[in-house]
């Protein structure tokens, strides 16, 4: 697991988040998750997409790369 | 207020014909303010809705694929437009569950009547505001 992620939020912010201090900062002692880091910067995993390299990544799945895009969903009817 | 140039208002009027009865949709780059924007381009994208006729979605990848495009080109994004092949030229309770944009237009192009309105999210409020649209003479860009 990195140390540190940059999560850049499209149209929006850029934001650097510390893994370490957000996992002292938890009571689960479970690796933090692609869920977690949008929970840090206030995002709902039902409002947006994470990509990793340019591909979605499920939200429940541990974070395990240094810079993460997020994509606000653009759809409705 | 949104300012769009006629031809691309024209070319937005033309992809909802030619995609019905399937709604189409597509991002829209320009300059972008909380109260005023200008549409400089118009990115269709295909509708990976599981139900197209009534529902309409950007699969993240092309989405990511247009934002990277029309910030190479210096734009910002402006909002996103989407066609009511049956009408009304107003968003659709399916558009407010599904907004998730704060401040940007949805374009909304309603063939009965070759309807073309704008509308901002207001994320604060929970519901859109409709926005004047302006009609310009200038150019604009289309991509494909």
């Amino acid at each position: 697991m990195p140390t540190r992620v940059t999560v850049d939020v499209k149209g929006e912010d850029t934001h650097e988040i510390d893994l370490e201090r957000l996992a002292a900062s938890g009571n689960s002692g479970e690796p933090i998750s692609y869920a977690d880091l949008l929970a840090e910067v206030d995002l709902s995993p039902h409002e947006v997409s994470v990509l990793v390299d340019g591909r979605p990544v499920p939200e429940d799945q541990p974070v395990e790369a240094d810079h993460v895009t997020v994509l606000r969903l653009i759809k409705g009817g | 207020m949104i300012v769009c140039p006629d031809p691309i208002r024209e070319t937005l009027l033309e992809d909802a014909r030619a995609g019905a009865p399937a709604e189409v949709c597509g991002v829209l780059g320009g300059e972008f303010g909380r109260e005023r924007s200008r549409i400089r381009s118009h990115y269709p994208a295909e509708n990976v809705a599981s139900d197209p006729q009534i529902r309409y979605q950007i699969a993240p990848r092309e989405q990511l694929e247009l934002f990277e495009r029309l910030e190479d080109r210096g734009e910002e994004i402006v909002g996103f437009v989407h066609s009511h092949p049956e009408g009304p030229a107003t968003p659709s309770a399916t558009d407010v569950a599904d907004a998730t944009w704060p401040d940007r237009s949805y374009v909304i192009v309603s063939l009965p009547g070759d309807d073309v309105t704008s509308w901002r999210w207001r994320s604060g409020r929970d519901e859109f505001e409709r926005e004047a649209c302006e009609v310009s003479s200038g150019s604009g860009v289309q991509t494909r």
